[in-house]
């Protein structure tokens, strides 16, 4: 006799049972979906600050200004000595005139102001535009500038580099490890809800068994109603975190000048498809491991 | 055709549940299992589900060595047997229909020939009118027909009964023995396992009595100490 198992009818049965077994479903998406919420928003947080203080990494940047009766060679030693300090990015060296030029073009139609002042009478410094990449360096950077021969002044925002460096490492260490410890306790109360759900039915499970049904066959709809619950779950979740984002992103952000919210489009695929994978694996990962108790024949 | 050769059972704790039984039942015999609680019988039908491995000897079933065969050859051993429980086991969330159809989905019969034995097992076993009722809305009678019927579905050669009058009066309890009758009249093996001794002496079928993990008595008609 030829064997035929309808997919249809196993899924069918997965929904059906999700429906006759109400309460357990309905406990199963809410478990899953709080630990989705709280997990999506945490990201989004870490993700909020990080790109806030990259933001704020952009910013590293030091202002060198020579003294002012220094000769051509003198600037140019100037020059030469910070290029080999270590940390630096790049070094722009605008000199007096070019300065002056931008006084003049920011002045705009009153720029024939600064003409007179043109030529030796200059009141302007040469300066060094000074980026630099590593944040945590920036104050030995400082102390190598200020002590260069002829610079008499270095202009930084150190305390503002310092903050930034520590903040950043204080999230990203406390970051991972609360993402992963929230992700491991929300897998087991997944898997724990599951598990009851389960042994609720087991008496079906010992059912299918004597009658003769292969294992994958009494599997398969666990599986299939693992799924649903992760995408449900994972729907619902998404839904809320998005509302609650919106909120957030229109009215408490424009309050606070200083931060940058990530727009919600550029977060909302990352957050869907890792919600909608979250939800899916341990839906699956859930059911099996319930279920292979029961299964040893 | 179901042999036991020699089989002893000693469960982990120590228990010695068989100790050394052999027996043989041919082809459509119907055989009554009788003994006290404790006797050996429920280890009985576990090493014939092949619930339980036997801890020497052998069991043999329809030609297979049930002590050698692999856990993944199970599910398709047990489709040769239909078994009924004193507790009926019916999925409590399926109708009638769906409990007997269920049985025929799990081992993949396709579902035109599922329509077409359905309503005419569940006539077999008188129930057809009451195909749309849950396992709640029916009487202890009528659940076992429902077991029986399942048991059925997928044309077994073999059915086995533990304790299939035990939660039912006595009036049903007839009724059900009587389809086992029926059924045995099919060509099918029947094994009962009972306490009820009125029944085993009506019938005056084969008796094996076990006592304390052993074969006391196997005589055919009734009667059991």
């Amino acid at each position: 006799m030829k064997r035929r198992y309808s997919l249809t009818y196993l899924i069918g049965e997965s929904f059906k049972s999700l429906w006759r077994n109400g309460v357990m479903s309905i406990a199963s998406v809410t478990v899953l979906m709080s630990c989705l919420i709280v997990i999506g928003g945490f990201a989004l947080i870490i993700l909020n600050i990080n790109k806030n203080v990259d933001r704020l990494g952009l910013m590293n940047e030091m202002v060198a200004f020579a003294d002012y009766d220094l000769t051509d060679e003198e600037i140019a030693s100037i020059k030469d000595q910070i290029d080999k300090l270590e940390n630096i990015n790049s070094v722009d060296h605008i000199t007096k005139d070019e300065a002056l030029e931008e006084l003049k073009a920011n002045a705009g139609e009153f720029g024939d102001v600064y003409a007179e002042l043109e030529g030796e009478e200059n009141p302007l410094p040469d300066t060094f535009h000074i980026t630099y990449n590593d944040n945590s360096k920036a104050s030995t950077l400082y102390y190598q500038l200020i002590q260069i021969d002829g610079i008499y002044k270095v202009n930084n925002r150190l305390n503002v580099a310092n903050t930034i460096d520590s903040i950043k490492n204080g999230i990203s260490i406390v970051g991972v490890w609360f993402l992963a410890i929230l992700f491991v306790v929300s897998v087991f109360v997944i898997v724990n809800t599951i598990k009851l759900a389960v042994f609720a039915r087991r008496n079906e499970i010992e059912i299918m068994r004597y009658i003769g049904a292969s294992s994958w066959f009494i599997t398969i709809p666990f599986i299939f109603e693992g799924i649903i619950i992760g995408l449900l779950s994972g729907g619902i979740a998404y839904f809320i975190v998005y509302l609650i984002y919106r909120y957030i992103e229109n009215n408490a952000a424009s309050n606070i000048q200083m931060l940058s919210i990530l727009p919600f489009t550029e977060v909302n695929m990352l957050l869907l498809a890792g919600f909608v994978i979250i939800g899916i694996l341990t839906g699956i990962i859930g059911s099996c491991t319930s279920l292979r108790k029961y299964l040893k024949a | 055709m179901i042999d036991f050769k020699n089989v002893k059972k000693v469960y982990s704790n120590g228990v010695i549940a068989l100790g050394g039984v052999d027996f043989h039942v041919n082809d459509g015999e119907f055989v009554f299992i009788v003994g006290h609680s404790g006797a050996g019988k429920s280890t009985l039908m576990k090493l014939l589900l092949r619930e339980e491995i036997v801890t020497s000897g052998q069991v043999f079933v329809n030609n297979h060595d049930l002590t050698k065969m692999k856990n993944y050859r199970v599910p398709k051993y047990r489709r040769e047997l239909g078994v009924v429980f004193q507790d009926f086991r019916l999925l409590p969330n399926k109708t009638v229909y769906e409990n007997v159809a269920f049985a025929m989905r799990a081992v993949g019969t396709p579902a035109k020939k599922i329509r077409k034995r359905v309503p005419a097992i569940l006539s077999t076993v008188n129930l057809y009118d009451k195909f749309d009722c849950f396992p709640s809305e029916l009487s202890g009678g009528e659940k076992q027909r429902v077991a029986l019927a399942r048991a059925l579905a997928n044309n077994p050669k073999i059915i086995i009964a533990d304790e299939p009058t035990g939660n039912i009066d006595p009036k049903m309890s007839m009724e059900i023995m009587n389809l086992l009758i029926k059924i045995n009249r099919l060509d099918k093996t029947v094994i009962v396992v009972t306490h009820d001794q009125k029944l085993v002496d009506y019938f005056q079928k084969r008796v094996i009595t076990l006592n304390d993990g052993k074969i006391v008595d196997d005589h055919v008609g009734g009667m059991f100490e």
